[in-house]
């Protein structure tokens, strides 16, 4: 890569230490900023494709492209808000642009994640026990995910990961108020949702003891 | 307040995202009105569920050691790493 210069030799050491320091301390800023938020983007990544593998090529994808351009996020501002972001741009390009359509959606993984959760979880529900609390992991996702993709994408980013309206107005691309309007009615449509669940099985929606 | 104003601002209500002055307008239009009450409760109801129901998957510890060769790739000159597994 550098040309050989024999008469700077000694010169040309030094800058490349320092220069790896500086891009060791960039490794390190960037685990503790970035990495950090791995798990949150592998979510992420599986809600959008439904599908394992291509969750984990999106996730390395965003990766990489964030550390490239790392100096370019403004430092104090939600690094998982950018990451995000990026994380959704790759995927648009690569599912939607290229109309290439995403791995088939793997439910029987995604239930199998499920099951295997669900026996580790102890469902204390501290809460007031009514028909919510009877529903499953799987039924409250599978609810989720049968959303039209704008509402799904709001709650997502809303009630999941935490984000501030004004983060999500920035990342789906819309004001505020339309924010706003899409988790009112993503709220709703999903409520109807997990009252079929329930009713499904006769458990009263209307009338707990 | 009406309703269909009420409507609008539910949202940001349950995720306190309301200003101020909208929350007062809010909520004093919930203590008249027992329908949008009903519908607040709801509402918050229903995003606890989604945080509760809604499980965090782990990355799978391949993707997590990729990720961390991946962020090294550059500091080829550095033995001494500081992952940790
Ligand atoms: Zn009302």
């Amino acid at each position: 890569m550098d040309k050989p210069d024999p008469t700077r030799h000694v010169k040309t050491r030094t800058k490349k230490e320092s220069l790896s320091r500086e891009e060791r301390q960039k490794q390190l800023e960037f685990q503790t900023e970035a990495v950090v938020h791995l798990n949150s983007l592998y979510n992420y990544a599986l809600h959008l494709t439904m599908n394992p593998s291509d969750a984990e090529d999106l996730v390395q994808e965003t990766y990489l492209k964030a550390y490239r351009f790392f100096n370019s996020f403004e430092r104090g501002t939600n690094c998982k808000a950018w990451l995000f972001k990026i994380l959704k741009n790759n995927y648009i390009n690569r599912f939607r642009k290229n109309s290439k359509e995403p791995g088939k959606v793997d439910y029987d993984l995604i239930k199998d994640f499920y099951h295997s959760i669900k026996d580790v979880q102890n469902d204390t529900s501290e809460a007031e026990s009514d028909y919510f609390h009877s529903l499953l992991h799987e039924e409250v996702y599978q609810a989720l995910q049968s959303l039209p993709e704008e509402f799904k994408e709001v709650i997502q980013l809303c009630d999941i990961d935490g984000f501030t309206y004004e983060e999500i107005a920035n990342m789906v691309e819309s004001p505020i108020g339309t924010v706003r309007s899409r988790l009112y009615r993503g709220r709703k449509l999903l409520r109807e949702q997990l009252e079929g669940y329930a009713k499904k099985y006769g458990i009263n929606t209307d009338n707990h003891q | 307040m009406n309703c269909q104003k009420a409507r609008v601002l539910m949202s940001a209500a349950v995720d306190c995202e309301l200003s101020l002055k909208e929350e007062q307008g809010f909520l004093l239009h919930l203590s008249e009105c027992k329908e949008c009450k009903d519908e607040f409760e709801e509402a918050k109801k229903t995003k606890m569920i989604i945080k509760e129901k809604i499980v965090q998957f782990k990355a799978p510890q391949t993707l997590i050691n990729s990720i961390m060769e991946l962020t090294s790739l550059s500091t080829v000159e550095h033995e001494d790493t500081i992952l940790f597994e």
